[in-house]
């Protein structure tokens, strides 16, 4: 995509991210049953916010570049002499700029690929996950309301081995449907991406080696693919296109009004794309020290959404000065304290699960300068 | 010619014989065709842009001085920020490029004569016209941006490398109709070069300079590509030029046109609708500058 | 490069004056002044050429020949090979220019030789309204309304096409998209016809009147005239005019980058999504952030840079003959 913002400045007022808030909630069809599996972590780090001025820049995921401009914004009308900024570049990008020194934090769906790892020159890296959602398989299609859709038949649908939606394998899973005969179009993301990627290791991990594309930032996807930078450009790609089908996070898909299609999970269940079916999905996901897992394909749960993945902030653990350090260590304590998870749930995301959102906090003190 | 007719079958000059007359009728429609056929897109964008668009200016529109994030329905904030981009570098570009052009086109008809340097600047302006405006946006990015960063000055100077040769043909153009009679009449009166040129001759091709010089402008006003290598984006109305990323209205477009949320492409519309309207009055404004000095028309 | 009647040059006899003669020091600055204005463009284009072949160094000398005329574009393995852009800029512009040329041609004839003086007018500020829509209101308009019409469209030409055996290689095809360089070579048309058009124009206007009133002397109609007298003067000079909105469209960015589809696709399939080497650019230098891929970015820019200033070279030289030639006859 054309250059965006690397200063991204989200000044607008405490009124607008109300109104932000309330725009969202009004607007979405579903009003989201709260995810009632993982309450919102009382913690008392915003405690500490009271006193923090500076600058922040953050750039990377688009999948969680709503959240961040409503927190954002939240956060300066508790904070009036800070201000921070994030450009959602995809979250490639937003590793790229960590590596380089031209922002504090990196927003991400995916940890560092190990070759990446060369560019670190050694320094140590955290990982604060902020939010949990669903990876929709958005579709457009006239006269169908609720698609079910395999690992195994998007595996095909997104190798171009599928090219038509009543094609038998697609037909035998939604009987009684009436699929047309247009051919399927394909909308995949153009620039690195974390969604991509998690996309992908949920079908490698869901079909095995039914899936030849590999998992990674970047996939060499079929010719015939419409490719679009960010969650958004894919939306706007399978809004605007009558037969497409792509990968959008849902808080993107529900802002954009795309249908997504319920997947199968690991217990044989059609589940749709919820905040409270990701939540469940997340639960079941093993979580290493360093706070890096994996939600995809995570649960056994008949309710689980099984495309459900999660995002980072991820910042050095040494900061080149003390303003810095308290400054990221109350931003991002904003984010995982529950100023920062209600903002969750109206944009369509699910609450970081209770477990990992307190061993995210207790991480905070590791931030130094 | 006789002769000729009587070899040949006898060619009534009067009428044309029906096949030939319905070839001519033919082409003729043809003609009407393709013009009917070049209207149609024209309408249909005007009518789009028109039709989605004024829903979407209002007051508040254009001057708020925040542009809200995409998901934000379009009565929120306004596209301020990039009306003033477009204003001012636009304008600072203006700035540069018309005065250098015009001396330029002075250069090329009052002093360069057949010189091969002034019939090599002449050709060569005219071929930098046809360069795409990608590569001045590319150019301003090596040799400035990246050694001193996104600004809106960088913006101007991308637009100034498209606007100079534009205005250079113009104005070269336009002197050369200034009959030479004037200039002898000056010299004869003891008059220098320079004071001719500035005192007489350019005051009387002034009409189609200044015309040529806002056509460059409007072009100019609506460019995107030069920018996005220069100015970056901004969501907040920078008014300083010369720090600091910066926004128009044409980048605005450019980003909103693949954005999935009806408040983004609501923008997308007005400023689409508020970029044409500028550079339609900015047309306007050349057409009746020309009919006013229309003085040497032939 | 108007064709209008000229004054007499307007050099009076010291114009030639060497800047050592003796002269009021204002007169002599004021000449410096102009000289060096008129520089700028050959220093610009120096500039261009120089600054942006050193940038893109780094993609010649590590991808070689090979990598980068090769057909494979995959940034996140270090692929950067051209040839799918060269080919979508080709496939685009020539798509442009055959629908363009007729009409252009059409209209430039209709206010030459029908349209009485008074009455085009209209017809021109028409032509100028088209020209002073930008490129990225085409290309908002293209993507959000025209290509989603057209896809339906090209859907039905595809699937009515099938095994018919020339029409389907171009018109046919699986992945059809509203997206896609027919789309991006329909609106290039538009874009360019008000140059095609204005050029043509002024080619045109320069074939004698002695001729073409020999010829409705001799009986022949409007269309044998034209066809007798007025093209072969003009022949030369059209195809100059077309060349020049060759050149336009091959560089056309912004509406381009929006509807072609932006993928890397070399099929002969029109109706397919593709990418072209403006839109390329655009698109992903903001990713670009990596070493060679920005260079292979900027030199893909030196190729279109070099690409049109040759077809412009050419387009004016045979414009500028053409125009000469029909004169002195």
């Amino acid at each position: 995509m054309q250059l965006r913002g690397r200063k991204h400045v989200a000044t607008v007022g405490g009124a607008v991210a109300v109104a932000l808030l309330a725009a969202c909630s009004s607007s979405s069809s579903s009003s989201s049953s709260s995810g009632a599996t993982s309450a919102p972590a009382a913690t008392s780090a915003t405690g500490s916010a009271a006193a923090a001025s500076g600058k922040l820049n953050g750039a990377g995921s688009t999948f969680q570049l709503t959240f961040q401009e409503a927190a954002i914004s939240a956060f300066k009308s508790v904070n009036s002499g800070a201000t921070v900024n994030y450009d959602g570049v995809g979250s490639g990008s937003g590793r790229a700029d960590l590596y380089a020194g031209t922002v504090n934090y990196a927003g991400s769906d995916s940890t560092i690929p190990t070759t990446e790892e060369s560019k670190l020159n050694g320094k140590k890296v955290l990982y604060f996950p902020i939010l949990i959602g669903p990876i929709t398989l958005s579709y457009n299609l006239q006269g169908v309301s609720n698609l079910k859709l395999s690992p195994s038949v998007i595996a095909q649908i997104f190798q171009a081995k599928i090219t038509t939606w009543n094609d038998p394998a697609i037909a035998a899973i939604n009987p009684g449907v009436k699929l047309p005969s247009t051919p399927i179009t394909l909308a995949v993301r153009s620039d690195s991406s974390g969604t991509t990627q998690n996309f992908t290791l949920f079908l490698q991990d869901a079909v095995g080696s039914a899936w030849t594309l590999g998992s990674s930032s970047t996939i060499k996807w079929p010719s015939t693919a419409r490719a679009a930078a960010g969650n958004g450009g894919v939306a706007q790609v399978v809004k605007s296109t009558p037969g497409a089908i792509g990968y959008v996070d849902y808080s993107t898909a529900q802002a954009s009004g795309l249908t997504g299609a319920s997947i199968e999970n690991k217990a044989g269940k059609f589940v749709a794309p919820s905040t409270s079916a990701a939540s469940t999905d997340a639960a079941g996901a093993t979580v290493k020290p360093d706070l890096t897992f994996h939600a995809v394909w995570a649960s056994s749960n008949p309710a689980a959404y099984p495309v459900t993945y999660q995002t980072w902030d991820i910042v050095y653990a040494t900061q080149p000065n003390a303003n810095d350090a308290a400054l990221l260590k109350a931003y991002l304590g904003f984010l995982l304290g529950s100023q920062g998870q209600a903002l969750l749930e109206p944009l369509h995301y699910a609450q970081l699960p209770n477990n990992i959102d307190q061993m995210a906090v207790a991480q905070l003190s590791q931030i130094t300068s | 010619m006789m002769a000729i007719a009587s070899e040949q079958q006898t060619v009534d000059l009067r009428e044309p014989s029906g096949w030939r007359r319905t070839k001519n009728q033919i082409a003729t429609v043809g003609m009407w065709i393709a013009f009917v056929v070049m209207l149609v897109p024209l309408g249909f964008v005007l009518f789009t842009v028109i039709a989605k668009g004024a829903s979407a200016i209002t007051w508040q529109f254009l001057t708020n001085s925040t542009i809200p994030v995409n998901v934000l329905p379009v009565t929120y904030g306004g596209v301020g920020p990039a009306v003033v981009g477009t204003l001012i570098i636009t304008g600072f570009a203006s700035l540069i490029a018309i005065p250098l052009g015009v001396l330029g086109g002075v250069y090329i008809n009052e002093y360069g004569g057949n010189h091969l340097l002034a019939r090599v600047i002449n050709f060569f302006a005219d071929v930098m016209t046809g360069v795409p405006s990608i590569i001045m946006g590319l150019f301003i990015f090596t040799i400035w941006v990246l050694h001193f960063g996104y600004s809106g000055l960088a913006g101007s100077f991308a637009l100034a490398c498209l606007m100079l040769p534009i205005v250079i043909r113009s104005t070269y153009e336009m002197l050369r109709l200034v009959p030479n009679s004037l200039r002898e009449a000056s010299y004869a009166l003891g008059a220098t070069k320079a004071r001719v040129t500035v005192t007489v001759t350019l005051p009387a091709a002034i009409g189609g300079i200044v015309s040529g010089a806002l056509l460059a402008v409007a072009r100019a006003a609506g460019e995107t590509a030069p920018l996005v290598f220069t100015i970056l984006v901004t969501q907040t109305t920078n008014a300083n030029l010369f720090s600091g990323a910066n926004t128009a209205l044409s980048t605005l477009i450019f980003q909103n046109a693949t954005q999935p949320y009806t408040g983004a492409q609501a923008r997308a519309w007005g400023s689409a609708l508020t970029l044409i309207a500028i550079a339609f009055i900015l047309m306007i404004v050349a057409r009746l500058v020309t009919a006013r000095f229309a003085r040497y028309d032939h | 490069m108007s064709m209008t009647a000229r004054a007499d040059s307007a050099i009076p006899a010291e114009s030639a004056s060497p800047l050592t003669r003796r002269r009021p020091f204002g007169d002599r600055s004021f000449q410096i002044l102009c000289l060096a204005a008129g520089l700028l463009v050959l220093i610009i284009l120096a500039l261009i050429a120089i600054s942006m072949t050193q940038q893109s160094t780094t993609w010649f000398t590590t991808a070689g020949w090979s990598g980068v005329f090769s057909t494979d574009w995959d940034p996140a393995h270090n692929a950067f090979g051209a040839v799918p852009f060269i080919y979508g800029t080709l496939v685009t512009a020539a798509i442009a220019i055959v629908i363009a040329f007729p009409v252009s041609l059409g209209i430039a004839l209709l206010l030459t030789e029908v349209v009485p003086r008074r009455f085009s007018r209209p017809i021109v500020y028409v032509i100028d309204l088209l020209a002073v829509v930008p490129s990225v209101v085409w290309g908002l308009w293209g993507i959000l309304i025209l290509a989603p019409w057209l896809q339906g469209i090209y859907q039905s030409i595809a699937s009515g096409l099938t095994g018919v055996p020339v029409l389907s290689t171009f018109f046919g095809g699986q992945g059809v998209s509203g997206a896609s360089f027919f789309t991006a070579g329909l609106i290039l048309a538009v874009m360019i016809t008000p140059i095609v058009t204005s050029l043509s124009r002024e080619v045109i206007a320069t074939v004698p009147a002695i001729d073409r009133e020999g010829a409705y002397a001799l009986g022949a109609t409007r269309w044998e005239m034209i066809r007798g007298a007025v093209w072969p003067h003009s022949q030369a000079g059209v195809v100059g005019a077309v060349l020049l909105g060759l050149g336009r469209a091959m560089g056309e960015t912004i509406a381009v980058a929006l509807v072609i589809g932006s993928s890397p696709t070399i099929t002969t399939h029109l109706f397919s999504t593709g990418y072209s080497m403006p839109s390329v650019i655009a698109n992903e230098f903001g990713e670009a952030t990596v070493g060679e891929f920005r260079a292979a970015l900027i030199g893909m820019g030196v190729l279109l840079f070099v690409l049109t200033i040759i077809i412009n070279l050419s387009a004016r030289a045979i414009v500028d003959r053409s125009v000469r030639r029909s004169r002195g006859a």
